[in-house]
């Protein structure tokens, strides 16, 4: 081999071969590409085309939603009803609706029944179901996980905290929410924290069970053997584990507030602001009558798709942060 | 086995138990009372003092608190005969301020104030609202009134022990002259032989002085052989179905009435649509023609045939059948996906999922409405006076829909879970094909958990759903709940609260012994732990 190689380059084999020095230090570097955990998320995230499409569908609705009613000065309390005079301005087709009022964006879905632009009210309803499902999620995962590890890990908490879980399931949510939209005025932070009260038990009980799986594992017991605390057992061992489990939990959250809220709504017991559900349980009257369908199902497709883009965004994220993909 | 379910029924009646009473907390205690007047017609109507007692009398009703007022106070007194009847109307007259009260009036006013602040009411008098010229205004008669709220554990104890109610012969109040008080066992019960020479074989059980007037009877209805001798109590409504008990509401049939030529207890030949079987006591109720056209006696209220189902009947029609369809769809295209993972079957089943858990169910039920109504021209609206069987596939393929998308999450999940496990491997390296692989190993393995969901899945089948029994209109045991929360229906919450939690506690348990029925290796006898 040395002789075709000797050939190739016509040198010999002092020359293609020089002694390289040790070096202490160069042997203790790891050649290795550094890890990051994040960056490997993301890596994964992106390497799949769909995603980059689904973000970019997810920050146009967070631009409509947050960015495109400010600039229209939408304001709830007058757009609504600023045809509401106007009984020709009624339930419009968009044909209709543009040839009233000016081939624009505003009346590209038609006008509903107040004669409202269809198109920007949904919008501004978008804000607030988005609003309410990521304040919702946020309270929920923050308490529901931080409850859940301690239930997980202590048997003490267990015993108690299961006898809870048991008795306040069987309380029917919708009882709990209209008691609390009774109690306060039926407004957009009542429903908040009638979301919330109850609404962290079952994150936390799915924390729980996860914490059980992998809290006897042999690596915590080697780990818990080497004197490792127990706040370090769970923040390094524990909850790395749990990051793909808990994004993945997240995607079924956010867009199940965002349901649930239409839900509430559409019997009756939602919030006084005109959330998305509110719009729904506005126009399902107009759902029924021949030509007037649009302004009942511009509402139920833009929340079916907010719903599917939080959750695809939310289930790919999750299936990037598991570690095992990162290959 | 036997003392383990025991131990987990006792569970959970302390958790039943447990949830009736934060359900009380929440409805009698957090909740603004005076809410109940915003949908009541007559409130408006009532002024001045009239409206305060008015209000009273609606929160005893409502189950708030026990209100007494004078003249009740006074009429006891009466018929205890501390009082005669000549003095009654003087005492009870309540002058327009204390100091107008008749020397015997006042005594007897004092009298009831000390009995009930004794008691811990509280004793409440309005003066009369009169008007400049001095005149009483209209319903601003001077008022007198004692109120007590019910505490939280006085309203537990009663509910539980007014749930199970025996019946027995001194029903009746024992001053009511009703004649023997006695159970008679018939051979020919008088319904089916009402002249008495018929001679149709049905044994029955019938009694005087008791609630019901049969105890034990046969009819040609499910469950062909009825008693009454212990009748479940679950509340009684106020708004939804003015004093009909939850349990009754859900269960008594619905739709028009049927009726028959029949012969009643007088001889008078009528058609109606009564169920005589049911007849139950009520004070007093001879005196009306329409009754006395019928009847002989005090048991005049009776139930009627009427051609539809129950709530929980039609809930329950149309839960089962979905049920069925979720488990017969559902499991094997799981199955099957799991089988070819990442074939065309996974790809199109995951997107299928993903609509159905991501999508407001709101949005799906209302999309498959529409296709079913003009494409498949399926009626979309339920009528009960209405034969058509077809008008039962929307709701029932609208509930299946989400119930298939979970059973083939779980089933796939499970599958892939036990395709990578050992014994798999190792039958695959024992010669195995992979179908038998699957069809007697994987397969059983993964069914474990989803048996566990089967009772739960049947016994939920009868409460029904509210979403699509309301596009549908259906009328069924779904809307229940929501219904009376919205009427401030107080008995029917904490009665459909309970019965909810019940059920649930139930159909766990049920899971448990169903998934140690399917899987030996699971036990909870007390020796294998």
């Amino acid at each position: 081999m040395n002789d075709d190689l000797n050939k190739m380059f016509n040198m010999t084999d002092e020359e293609l071969f020089a002694p390289v020095d040790h070096s202490e230090l160069e042997s203790e570097k790891i050649t290795a590409p550094r890890y990051s955990y994040w960056r490997s998320v993301f890596r994964v995230f992106f390497h799949h085309r769909i995603n980059i499409v689904i973000l970019v569908l997810f920050l146009f609705i967070i631009v409509f939603a947050y960015v495109y009613p400010s600039i229209i000065h939408y304001d709830s309390e007058v757009d609504p009803f600023i045809n509401l005079m106007n009984p020709e301005s009624k339930h419009l087709s968009p044909a209709k609706a543009m040839d009233m009022f000016g081939h624009n964006l505003h009346w590209i879905l038609g006008a509903g029944s107040s004669g409202e632009s269809t198109f920007d009210s949904i919008w501004y309803g978008s804000r607030i179901s988005i609003s309410l499902a990521f304040i919702c999620a946020a309270i929920n995962m923050t308490v529901g996980v931080f409850i859940g590890a301690i239930w997980g890990f202590s048997k003490k908490v267990d015993v108690i905290m299961t006898e809870v879980y048991n008795i306040v399931g069987n309380v029917p949510l919708i009882l709990i929410i209209s008691v609390m939209a009774m109690l306060f005025s039926p407004s957009f932070w009542t429903m908040v924290f009638a979301m919330t009260i109850i609404g962290w038990l079952g994150i936390a009980y799915f924390i729980r069970t996860q914490v059980i799986i992998i809290r006897d594992r042999e690596y915590n017991l080697a780990s818990r053997c080497l004197g490792t605390s127990t706040v370090k057992i769970a923040l390094k061992n524990i909850l790395p584990f749990m990051t793909s489990v808990i994004v993945t939990m997240l995607a079924t959250e956010l867009p199940s507030y965002i349901s649930y809220e239409v839900f509430l709504a559409y019997i009756g017991m939602g919030m006084s602001d005109r959330s998305l559900g509110r719009l729904i349980y506005a126009a399902e009257p107009a759902m029924v009558t021949p030509g007037w369908q649009m302004e009942f199902w511009s509402p139920v497709a833009i929340a079916s798709i907010i719903t599917i883009v939080l959750y695809v965004v939310g289930q790919n994220l999750g299936d990037a942060s598991d570690p095992r993909t990162h290959m | 086995m036997g003392k383990y379910i025991f131990k987990r029924l006792l569970h959970g009646l302390f958790s039943v138990v447990c949830v009736v009473l934060i359900v009380m907390v929440l409805i009698y205690s957090l909740l603004d009372r005076n809410k109940i007047f915003a949908g009541d017609p007559n409130y408006n109507h009532t002024v001045s003092n009239n409206r305060v007692t008015y209000e009273q009398s609606r929160f005893e009703a409502f189950g708030y608190l026990d209100y007494v007022p004078y003249a009740d106070y006074i009429n006891s007194l009466v018929k205890s005969g501390e009082l005669t009847d000549d003095h009654r109307v003087s005492v009870a007259k309540i002058g327009n301020t204390p100091e107008n009260d008749s020397e015997l009036a006042a005594e007897y006013i004092k009298k009831f104030t000390d009995y009930y602040e004794s008691m811990g009411y509280t004793v409440t008098r309005l003066n009369a609202d009169l008007k400049r010229n001095g005149q009483i205004r209209d319903g601003g008669q001077p008022v007198l009134f004692a109120t007590r709220d019910i505490p939280l554990y006085m309203r537990a104890i009663t509910y539980f022990t007014k749930m199970f109610q025996f019946d027995n012969i001194h029903y009746v109040p024992d001053d009511v002259d009703i004649g023997e008080r006695k159970l008679t066992f018939t051979l020919y019960d008088p319904v089916r032989n009402p002249t008495g020479t018929e001679k149709v074989f049905s044994p029955a059980i019938m009694g005087n002085g008791t609630k019901h007037k049969y105890l034990l009877y046969f009819d040609s209805r499910f469950p062909f052989i009825h008693q009454n001798f212990l009748t479940l109590n679950l509340g009684e409504s106020y708004t939804v179905n003015r004093g009909v008990d939850v349990f009754t509401t859900m269960t008594e049939t619905q739709g028009s009435y049927i009726l028959s030529t029949m012969t009643f207890p007088t001889g008078n030949v009528l058609d109606r649509a009564d169920d005589l079987h049911t007849a139950t006591y009520v004070p007093n109720s001879l005196t009306t023609d329409i009754n006395r056209q019928r009847f002989v006696d005090d048991y005049t209220n009776v139930l009627t045939f009427k051609d539809g189902m129950s709530k929980i009947g039609y809930s329950f029609v149309i839960g089962i059948f979905s049920v069925i369809m979720a488990y017969v769809l559902g499991l094997p295209i799981g199955l099957l996906m799991a089988r070819f993972k990442e074939g065309v079957l996974d790809k199109v089943g995951t997107v299928y999922i993903m609509f159905i858990i991501a999508v407001p169910s709101l949005a799906y039920i209302f999309l498959f409405k529409a296709i079913g109504g003009s494409v498949f021209h399926l009626p979309t609206l339920f009528n009960m006076d209405s034969d058509d069987k077809l008008m039962y596939i929307l709701p029932i393929v609208s509930l299946a829909l989400p119930s298939i998308a979970n059973l083939m999450k779980w089933m796939r999940r499970y599958m892939i879970d036990q395709m990578n496990s050992d014994y798999v491997k190792f039958a695959r390296s024992g010669g195995l094909s992979e179908m038998e692989i699957f069809t007697k190993h994987i397969w059983k393995n993964a069914l474990i958990p989803i048996v566990h969901g089967v009772p739960a899945s049947v016994i939920f089948a009868m409460t029904g759903a509210i979403i699509t029994e309301r596009i549908y209109s259906v009328p069924g045991a779904g809307n229940l709940l929501t219904q009376a929360i919205n009427k401030y229906d107080n008995g029917v919450i904490v009665g459909v609260t309970l019965f909810y939690a019940v059920l649930s506690v139930v159909s766990i348990i049920l899971g448990d012994v169903f998934m140690s029925m399917v899987d030996p290796r699971i036990s909870f006898s007390d020796k294998a732990r």
